[in-house]
């Protein structure tokens, strides 16, 4: 549905001049402090929506507001995540990467039906109280009508809450929880990169036929959110595969020395360690692991190994090639593919940074040309439209096989990536540190979105 | 009977209270013209108050507290869990927060005064700690641990839903009401004791007043205004990070009184917005922006130790070249409007 | 849970305990002979973790195990020099506002320099490999840490008892003004006092680096615990805070086999409980800021 005018359009008509009128007090009234949505400029003709959050837009430009932790536990996925925004908007006013490779694509490569797209930017520092504080500013003062970002599953949660109650669209980042589309999705908060569920089904099979049934894990966990999700798709899996779940112990959420917890590790028989971490505390916990001996230990007549669920290419980075050889995990997506839209993408962001895309690069990336796309689609920048338009989406042309964007819970499904941690002597260059196992298809991590619970909440917000 | 003296001390208060008044209403405005955003001026009132109270603990009685983010934190604690399970009314989300502050300042106050010194502090900071930590880990269940509270509805107060502009009005009239207390608590007999208390605790205890009593409620008032102040911070965030009740909160509230200006109630509250601006408004110009603060923040403890209120009065001595007023008009007294202030 | 587990788990409280008794050696003798709580002392730990990263990249660790602790003396001069010898006749609470500005200045420069991610500090190759110690594996470098932890605090203990200028801290500790009195050039020993505390956290920078990680946020992060174990410990009481060091190391280590929850929380509880049984202290002398 497209704005049209309305049939008579003669400038001094009593209907354009009520109109006027109308829209000078609306005008007065939004110079307040940006309080509940202007009801009042509602008006009779169907075509024109009434205003939600920063819609309608004003002015020939539309912005977009990124919040990234560039400092904090998970600052190098921020900065990743940072260049793939500014590639996408570069891509969105001028065409070029997943835009000729991504089907069905309405965007035509000169901005979004017409404007051209800016962004402003702020540091979530990995908390979500300065991510709401940056999300705020990014709606009130600079009027943005989409935001993105946030690398930790509790800021994703947090910001999509914000969402909600503000009607503006957050495209999620790095969030790796079931509960961001479980037990706490939003209508209007949509997420692309895959949860702890998925990563659990996918590996479980894998690490039975690796390592063999008859197996004691162990678990640390990251106190957190995404953590606990993470432990208990885990325990799930694992225990599908008839392994044992001698323990779990929480980890506070930056904690830098684990030895209390490696110690009491020893101390049990279990004979793999699954570590429930992501950025600066899985660098951390490895690293150690591995200096207490847990790869080299025979328990119960078997090697010990160690297992680290969600792995990233930057931590494994961080971790260093010889702590992460042979360990296995999942990623969401991986720079090797060679499906068309990945090498575009891929190119493009090596030809601008000079390394390659990290997935948390790869999902940001994504959001925001998904976004950019349905707005199209939808003919409207109205966020019920454009939220209508994402859901059911079905998509091909980057990652493998087709994607789906499920209604009932604004999550993708897609098939999803095992990895193992590669040797030193394998490596191709400095970026070469990981390599694909196997490809899990969809049918085998999807599930009942009833499982998880929750409720996405209603289209217009502000109405309880 | 009115004497001509006391008329005159009425109409400094009322001139006084009035300024305060018109600042309030007109924050939001100012923020705008000078590069922020409206909505920042409800955190910033918010802060105030906190500051405020904080002001009579550290720059009155002179007991430095690098706890009091317990008290926000569980004022904001209380609130939120009203709100999310009990009742979406305001006042009672509002008032059980500031109950908890109270009580928990009462609890805390009378463990930790017994010691003094750099002993009170590290224990005020101690007990914050355990708070801190329980909240994230073993009391998930009702915290959200890392998570904070989420999803708390919208308080309502008489049928209006309390957001956007209705809270800011809201915050501001209680910020009103709270300087004026604090004032008249302070030119109170009881405030020249914790004056004296600060300049001279023997001195005092001496005369046969009991000073842990006086310091007691000295440090119970600034509970109260943290709870306070924290519970209309999860009213108006619809959200309780855990964040509140970490030590930097803490931090932040006593950058924002030396900043302001100890010792002056107003000072705290102008330091609450030079505080908040920067972290708002700067952080989206550069990435160093918190070095900035923390420069700055020396740079007031080194040379300006009577903050931004302290240096406005200078100023203002310096430009009229009138002598110095005596010392009895220091503390307290301050009528500078916040926005000359900058 | 068998002799060997236990032992493996008081031999991980033992090597958390000895650097937070690094830490808070530094902090007592400067609080014990300056009467100056700083605030940014955990910041120099953080600068010595720093400087121990760039150094050992460019010239292997050796040479930073010597340099880094070096440097930091100059540092701690320098910032006595600049800063703190103004704040001697100031109130308490200003000197700890000031320190605690300077932490967080210097927390955000050295992010400003080398960026908020953690930097890969490693130990040296021979340390990777774990060791067998009888009662199972163990990091080597852990082992160091408690040997030279053992050393500094040795070192120190014979300095001040053995040296004519340990005989002036230590009775500086009692009585700076009767120090002055009796010709002492003062301001001079304070001097080197600070810049002397300053190198006991380039020292437990440098090695404990590796195993804190090298981020900004290290200083403030062992400060916290090194504050109490110098409260706990008794300000101003050497002895006092490697015994509370020690304490606390185990209470976090063991605490994760009876309640891991209370992990985080224990200290405070230990560190509230001994303040309030003992306001000075376990070892701390009567008097001092009661």
């Amino acid at each position: 549905m497209t704005n049209r005018k309305p049939p008579l359009s003669l400038p001094l008509s009593r209907r354009a001049i009520l109109r006027g009128s109308l829209a000078a007090g609306a005008g007065i009234g939004a110079l307040s402090l940006g309080g509940p949505p202007l009801v009042f400029a509602r008006n009779a003709w169907a075509e024109n929506y009434p205003a939600i959050g920063n819609f309608p837009i004003k002015g020939s430009t539309v912005k977009f507001g990124f919040t990234v932790p560039l400092t904090g536990a998970y600052a190098d996925e921020g900065n990743d995540e940072l260049k793939a925004y500014k590639l996408a908007v570069r891509h969105i006013n001028e065409g070029g990467g997943i835009l000729s490779t991504l089907k069905p694509m309405s965007l035509k490569g000169n901005g979004i039906l017409g404007k051209k797209v800016e962004y402003v930017s702020g540091d979530n520092q990995t908390k979500p109280d300065p991510a709401r504080e940056n999300a705020r500013r990014m709606i009130e003062r600079d009027g943005i009508i989409m935001f993105s970002g946030g690398s930790s599953s509790a800021v994703a949660v947090a910001l999509q809450y914000l969402a909600q109650e503000k009607g503006v669209i957050f495209m999620v980042g790095l969030s790796h929880s079931n509960d961001t589309t479980g037990k706490d999705r939003r209508r209007y908060g949509f997420r692309e990169f895959f949860d702890a569920y998925m990563s659990g089904q996918a590996l479980g099979p894998i690490l039975a036929k690796e390592y063999g049934k008859d197996r004691r894990a162990f678990h640390l966990t990251a106190d957190y959110t995404w953590g606990h999700t993470q432990y208990e798709s885990m325990k799930d899996a694992t225990e599908k595969q008839s392994w044992h779940t001698v323990k779990n112990i929480m980890t506070p959420l930056g904690t830098k020395d684990f030895s209390q917890y490696l110690t009491a590790v020893l101390n049990t028989d279990a004979d793999v360690l699954v570590l429930n971490h992501y950025g600066a505390d899985m660098v951390n916990s490895l690293t150690q692991a591995v200096r207490f001996g847990m790869r080299d230990k025979q328990v119960n007549g078997k090697q010990m190994q160690i297992v680290v669920p969600l792995y990233s290419r930057l931590m494994a980075k961080g971790a260093g090639p010889k702590n992460i050889e042979g360990i296995l995990g999942t990623v969401n997506w991986n720079e090797k593919l060679t499906d068309p839209g990945s090498k575009a993408f891929v190119k493009a962001f090596q030809d601008e940074y000079k390394e390659p895309p990290s997935q948390a690069a790869q999902t940001a990336y994504l959001q925001t040309i998904l976004y950019a796309n349905a707005v199209e689609r939808a003919g409207t920048f109205y966020p019920p439209e454009v939220i209508k338009a994402l859901e059911g989406f079905e998509y091909e042309g980057f990652g493998p096989g087709k994607s789906t964007y499920r209604a009932e819970d604004h999550q993708v499904f897609k098939d999803i990536y095992v990895v193992r941690g590669k040797a030193p002597s394998k490596m191709a260059n400095q970026f070469d540190l990981l390599e694909i196992v196997a490809q899990v298809p969809r049918s085998q991590v999807e599930y009942d979105p009833k499982m998880m619970g929750g409720e996405l909440g209603p289209y217009i917000p502000n109405k309880t | 009977m009115i004497t001509p003296l006391y008329a005159q001390s009425l109409l400094r208060e009322g001139a006084v209270m009035a300024a305060v008044a018109v600042a309030l209403i007109g924050l939001p405005w100012f923020l705008t013209a000078i590069g922020g955003y409206s909505e920042l001026a409800t955190p910033i009132v918010l802060w105030g108050i906190f500051a405020l109270g904080f002001d009579i603990l550290i720059g009155f009685t002179g007991l430095l507290s690098f706890g009091h983010a317990a008290f926000w934190g569980l004022g904001s604690y209380a609130a939120g869990l009203m709100l999310l399970r009990v009742t979406d009314g305001f006042i009672p989300a509002v008032l059980v927060g500031t109950l908890v502050g109270a009580v928990a300042s009462l609890l805390l106050g009378y463990l930790t005064l017994r010691r003094r010194g750099i002993y009170f502090s590290i224990l005020t900071l101690a007990f914050a700690e355990m708070f801190y930590y329980a909240a994230l880990s073993p009391l998930q269940q009702w915290t959200g641990g890392d998570n904070g509270l989420t999803g708390i509805p919208p308080a309502d107060l008489c049928g209006i839903a309390m957001k956007g502009e209705a809270i800011y009005y809201v915050i501001a009239v209680t910020a009103f009401i709270g300087i004026y207390v604090a004032r008249r608590i302070m030119r109170s007999p009881y405030g020249l004791i914790l004056r004296a208390i600060k300049s001279n605790e023997t001195r005092v205890a001496s005369t046969g007043i009991d000073t842990r009593r006086y310091k007691l409620m000295a440090f119970v008032i600034s509970g109260v205004y943290a709870g306070l102040a924290g519970s209309l911070s999860a009213v108006y965030q619809t959200y309780v990070p855990t964040d509140a009740l970490h030590w930097t909160t803490s931090g932040q509230v006593v950058m924002m009184a030396v900043i302001g200006g100890v010792g002056t109630l107003f000072g705290p509250m102008i330091g609450a917005g030079i505080v908040l601006y920067l972290a708002n408004v700067l952080s989206g110009v550069t990435a160093q922006w918190l070095l900035i603060q923390g420069l700055i923040f020396m740079g007031f403890v080194i040379f300006l130790p009577g903050g931004v209120v302290d240096a406005g009065r200078r100023l203002a001595l310096l430009l009229s070249r009138r002598p110095a007023p005596t010392d009895k008009r220091a503390a307290g007294t301050v009528s500078v409007h916040p926005a000359q202030a900058e | 849970m068998n002799l060997a587990n236990l032992s493996l788990q008081l031999l991980t409280g033992l090597q958390i305990g000895a650097i937070y008794v690094m830490i808070a050696l530094g902090l007592t003798l400067i609080f014990g002979t300056l009467g100056v709580v700083n605030f940014a002392h955990g910041a120099l730990f953080m600068i010595g973790a720093y400087l121990g990263y760039a150094i050992s990249e460019a010239t292997g660790h050796w040479v930073a195990f010597i340099v880094v602790p070096v440097l930091l003396f100059v540092i701690g001069i320098a910032i006595e020099r600049v800063l703190i010898r103004f704040f001697y006749n100031r109130p308490a609470v200003d000197q700890i506002l000031v320190t605690f500005g300077l932490a967080l200045v210097l927390q955000e420069l050295m992010r400003w320099i080398f960026g908020g991610t953690n930097l890969p500090y490693g130990t040296p190759d021979w340390a990777i490999v774990p060791v067998d110690i009888g009662i199972g594996y163990y990091p080597p470098w852990r082992l160091v840490i408690v040997g030279v932890t053992i050393a500094v605090v040795g070192a120190l203990y014979l300095f001040l008892r053995f040296t004519r200028f340990g005989l002036v801290v230590r009775a500086g500790m009692r009585d700076p003004e009767m120090l002055g009195y009796l010709g002492i050039d003062v301001p001079k020993r304070f001097t080197f006092v600070f810049g002397l505390g300053a190198l006991l956290a380039g020292i437990a920078g440098v090695i404990g680096g590796p195993i804190t990680g090298v981020t900004p946020d290290i200083g403030m992060a062992v400060l916290v615990p090194s504050f109490l174990v110098v409260v706990i410990g008794g300000m101003g009481s050497l002895p006092g805070a490697v015994l509370s060091g020690l304490l606390l190391g185990e209470a976090v280590s063991l605490s994760v086999l009876i309640y891991p929850p209370s992990t985080q929380i224990i200290i405070y509880l230990v560190a509230a409980v001994v303040l309030l049984w003992r306001p000075r202290g376990l070892l701390g002398a009567r008097g001092v800021m009661e």
